[in-house]
């Protein structure tokens, strides 16, 4: 027996069970993420592979119609991650690296997509870049900007889908790049410089390999939100089918559970695949940690030939962000932009007033209500993770982050799967008659518990826990453990260190964290649009409906409105939790 | 922190207020026709009766999956709108309730079901949609046939919506499958009104449900119309914008949609018109919901629909179908029915073939690649 007990995971296990409350912690956060995305993504996966699903892969499979899509999602996927990840590279290249005016407004441009309504892109797209768009049309005359018919080079298909989400995503890479160039020791360059090599071969041969693991997991990030997305293909897909609206339509048309799951499955193939290299593989190739703190300032680019192309490139996407942003803020403020550019406040009243105010105030609600949660859970799930060893703690960390590696109409097919019913205990005595136990009530639809709210509530939370997780480990590992251990040797317990010690250090951390949660929250769409419910609106659906009517004008008010919250809720969140400085440096940094 | 707990506990609470009032009565209505009619219905009915209505637009297509999902916990009490075909298949499927509303006498016994499981609402025609600067600039002329959709000249200018999820496109879809059959039937031509003559069994069968082989025609058809088609929306109507904002030059809409479009924005940029090989058209359905949460509530609204002056809610939004109860007031703007070229259109024989259908087309249409 004593050699078992002194067995090391055990041994751990007592550490933490002798804490109470940590023993509390790690168990409500073990059950909430089993509960909430490991259960929803077993169901999916186990209806796929059950009796009914099994046959349908193969057809599909073989079907050369859906090997078209499947193609379709890897190409998707492929060009939004190579052109998003350029862009990317170019606005941080260009930011870090070359002697540029305009550096501040570059950056806050690059920003500005992080709020991005789905569909807000896609809309603003059609109607500058479309067959009849303002640009198109109106200053080229042109329908096509070549050729005609279906080999018409429009806004819709592959082009048009990849631009807008290559622009609506690019400012991750941006920010991950840019805080990796900032990282890299100048000297590394100089040295090369100094040895003679040419500014080319230095970048090519120095730069470039340093910042490959960036270059590379931005990359993976991108094809997965790419595969992942929903709503762009859905406006401007045209005859470019791709697997996460064919899952939605097996839903929404034929309601094909099973189906939608074998689909689902096959979409789950890539995603978790580049989940794992990227989370296993580029991640330890890192160059830039080890190299410490930069010791000296970056040297510039300042080669006319060289800084002028640069700084134009970078201006001239500038501007296309500020056309179509431009495009949303008009195109709310007037009837039909383009065909009746009359000014009318009737779209803003139509959200403010009309029907649409239910949906704009449960969605804030929903989120403001899932923001703190996650916050905190991701914090908790971070401390557990970093400062704590036990038995599993891989394996909690790696659930979490399927919260958002997994594509949001997999999670959203789960929660119909698992959620739509009670879920109960049958006691095993009593018989016919055995009590029964309802461990949790049904959640989705419209007669759950709170009219199906609470199953967004926490596809909310499920969505945000992984980016706080992220950065509570990425500033937890930064701080020596000697703070927190002086605080437990002078008495202190677990939970009033984390309160007092943890907590304070990490708050830029949480900060960034929330607001990434609270917009994320606000406009997400594929993994709420099966959920919502006669009693629970939410914005981005109703956003959807609009987009597909083509009533653009009370989209974009949805957009503004939408994108109006975002910003008061951060101004609130730099105001009550965090110092400007220490927050900022950290969103900017990495998160 | 402690603080901070209140501050959670706080906004738990409100959830816990903000959550529906139990005790008030309540409606929930599956909405399916467009948007603004929804709103307008249930505001009016809530401000005659008091009880507070809400409800949810869906295509038709989707109303239907999701009323066969939530069939042993129906989340909503009364479906109105979208064409009758989805009414009859959730009739066969055991999804509706029989009611027997008074003010059902008033309309029509063409435009109800013989058994009381639904009653129509407003009656529509399909018909095309075009936006007239793209078509001068194609050098194509207003469609006038289904024949003409396949002109080449509108490779990728077409849209219609998708037939699983839309009602609309369902009823182009099943407009053609009824073409076949008539052409199968009768290959020397359509007999006039009052003239017999004997069909060759090919197209209809003794039921008069088109065959197969006319289903398998249509299947061709739309086939070959899927080169010109650019994209297939979720709901219905939805082409018909694409069509105004002129990104496409045809859409496949219901005239009404056509001319609600024309009043609110894209005059004289759209025109209507009909197929001269005949048309089809919708009946807007309306029922109760099988096992549903609020059948009194429901009732009322089932009673109030049929009204003349529920009825003429519909002018109100700019909705020109032409409303089923012979009472109501009747836009001058509303397409005359008696002036178009009407197919004999089996909504039984349809609501039977819908998802069969859809399943088919969803196959084989829709997702096929494109030269």
């Amino acid at each position: 027996m004593a050699a078992i007990i002194r067995s090391r995971p055990i041994r751990q296990f007592r550490q933490i069970f002798q804490d109470p409350v940590l023993a509390v912690a790690l168990i409500a956060v073990s059950l909430f993420v089993f509960i909430a995305v490991i259960l929803p993504i077993l169901a999916m996966v186990s209806t796929g592979f059950s009796a009914e699903g099994l046959p349908l892969f193969q057809n599909y499979l073989q079907n050369p119609i859906y090997q078209t899509i499947i193609t379709n999602t890897v190409v998707l996927g492929l060009t939004v991650g190579i052109i998003g990840t350029g862009l990317g590279f170019l606005f941080a290249y260009v930011q870090v690296k070359v002697k540029a005016p305009f550096k501040r407004f570059m950056h806050l441009i690059a920003l500005v997509p992080i709020i991005s309504p789905p569909f807000a892109l896609a809309s603003a797209a059609i109607l500058t870049f479309g067959r009849n768009g303002m640009i198109t049309k109106g200053i080229f005359g042109v329908r096509c900007f070549w050729g005609q018919g279906r080999s018409c080079n429009d806004i819709y298909g592959l082009d048009g889908l990849t631009m807008v989400l290559a622009l609506s995503l690019f400012t991750v890479a941006y920010l991950n790049l840019k805080g990796m160039m900032l990282a890299l020791d100048p000297a590394m360059e100089e040295a090369a410089t100094n040895l003679g090599a040419s500014k080319w071969r230095t970048f090519r041969t120095v730069t470039i390999p340093m910042l490959l693991p960036g270059i590379l997991s931005s990359f993976l990030l991108l094809f997965v939100e790419a595969i992942a997305d929903l709503g762009n293909p859905l406006v401007l897909g045209g005859n470019f089918e791709v697997l996460a609206t064919r899952i939605y339509v097996t839903i929404i048309g034929l309601y094909d559970t099973n189906a939608a799951a074998v689909l689902s499955v096959v979409l789950l193939v890539p995603s978790l695949t580049v989940f794992i290299i990227q989370r296993y593989w580029v991640n330890r190739q890192s160059v830039v940690s080890v190299t410490g703190k930069p010791t000296g300032t970056p040297q510039q680019i300042t080669h006319p030939l060289v800084r002028w192309p640069l700084v134009a490139l970078v201006l001239a996407i500038c501007l296309l962000i500020i056309i179509l942003y431009a495009t949303i803020f008009v195109g709310s403020f007037v009837k039909v932009l383009g065909v009746n550019n009359e000014f009318t406040i009737d779209h803003f009243d139509f959200v403010i007033n009309g029907y649409g105010s239910e949906a704009m105030t449960d969605t804030t609600l929903l989120s403001i209500i899932s923001t703190p949660l996650a916050g905190i859970l991701g914090m908790i799930i971070a401390f557990l993770v970093v400062r704590k060893a036990f038995l599993g703690r891989g394996l909690l960390d790696f659930s979490t982050m399927l919260g958002i590696a997994v594509p949001g109409t997999i999670l959203g097919i789960g929660y119909l799967l698992v959620f739509n019913n009670d879920i109960q205990l049958v006691l095993p005595f009593g018989g016919e008659n055995a009590p029964v136990i309802t461990l949790i009530p049904k959640l989705t639809g419209g007669r759950a518990i709170f009219g199906g709210a609470m199953a967004i509530v926490i596809v909310y939370m499920v969505r945000s826990i992984p980016a706080a997780l992220r950065s509570g480990v990425a500033a937890l590992s930064q701080i020596d453990p000697a703070i927190e251990e002086a605080s437990i040797s002078l008495g202190a317990d677990n939970a009033l260190t984390f309160r007092k010690i943890t907590l304070p250090l990490i708050r830029p951390a949480f900060l960034s964290g929330l607001i990434y949660a609270f917009a994320r929250s606000m406009t997400t769409i594929s993994a709420i649009v099966f959920l919502t419910t006669p009693q629970t609106k939410i914005m981005t659906a109703q956003i959807l409906n609009e987009v597909e009517n083509g009533r653009f004008g009370n989209a974009f008010a949805y957009c503004v409105i939408l994108i109006l919250i975002v910003l008061v809720a951060i101004g609130i969140l730099y105001l009550t939790v965090g110092s400007t400085t220490g927050a900022e440096r950290t969103l900017e940094g990495g998160a | 922190m402690n603080k901070k707990i209140l501050f959670l506990l706080a906004m738990l609470l409100v959830l816990v207020i903000a959550a529906p009032v139990f005790a008030q009565e309540t409606l929930t209505v599956l909405c399916t026709p467009q948007e603004d009619w929804c709103v307008a219905m249930t505001q009016a009915f809530q401000e005659q009766t008091g009880i507070q209505t809400s409800y949810v637009r869906m295509s038709s297509g989707e109303s239907l999956a999701r009323i066969r999902a939530t069939a042993d916990n129906p989340e909503f009490s009364v479906w109105w709108g979208g064409p009758a075909d989805a009414f009859i298949a959730a009739k066969d499927e055991g999804l509706l309730e029989q009611y027997e509303s008074p003010t059902a006498a008033a309309i029509p016994a063409d435009l109800k079901d013989p058994d009381n499981y639904w009653t129509g609402v407003y009656v529509g025609a399909l018909g095309f949609c075009s936006n007239n600067e793209i078509l001068a600039e194609l050098g194509v002329d207003v469609p006038a046939s289904w024949a003409d959709l396949l002109n080449p000249a509108l490779e990728a200018n077409v849209a219609m919506a998708h037939p699983a999820t839309s009602g609309t496109a369902f009823t182009a879809f099943w407009t053609v499958v009824t073409l076949e059959a008539d052409k199968l039937e009768y290959p020397d031509g359509k007999p006039a009104e009052g003239e017999t003559v004997e069909g060759t069994g090919e197209g209809y069968d003794e039921t008069g449900t088109p065959t197969q082989q006319a289903i398998d025609n249509a299947f061709g058809y739309f086939a070959q119309l899927n080169n010109n088609i650019l994209q297939y929306t979720k709901s219905g109507s939805a082409p018909g914008t694409m069509a105004g904002n002129g990104e496409i030059a045809v859409a496949i809409i219901f005239s009404h949609d056509c001319v609600k479009l024309q009043v609110e924005g894209f005059e004289g940029v759209l025109t209507t018109s009909f197929p001269e090989e005949g048309t089809g058209y919708e009946i807007g359905g309306m029922a109760i919901i099988k096992g549903a949460p609020e059948l009194e509530a429901a009732q009322m609204w089932y009673d109030w629909a049929l009204t003349p002056e529920a009825q003429a809610v519909a002018l109100t939004v700019n909705s020109l179908q032409l409303p089923t109860n012979p009472d109501s007031p009747v836009s001058d703007l509303s397409v005359n029915l008696s002036d178009v070229n009407l197919v004999v259109y089996n909504f039984v024989a349809a609501g039977a073939n819908r998802t069969p259908i859809a399943e088919r087309f969803d196959l084989e249409v829709a997702p096929a690649p494109t030269e």
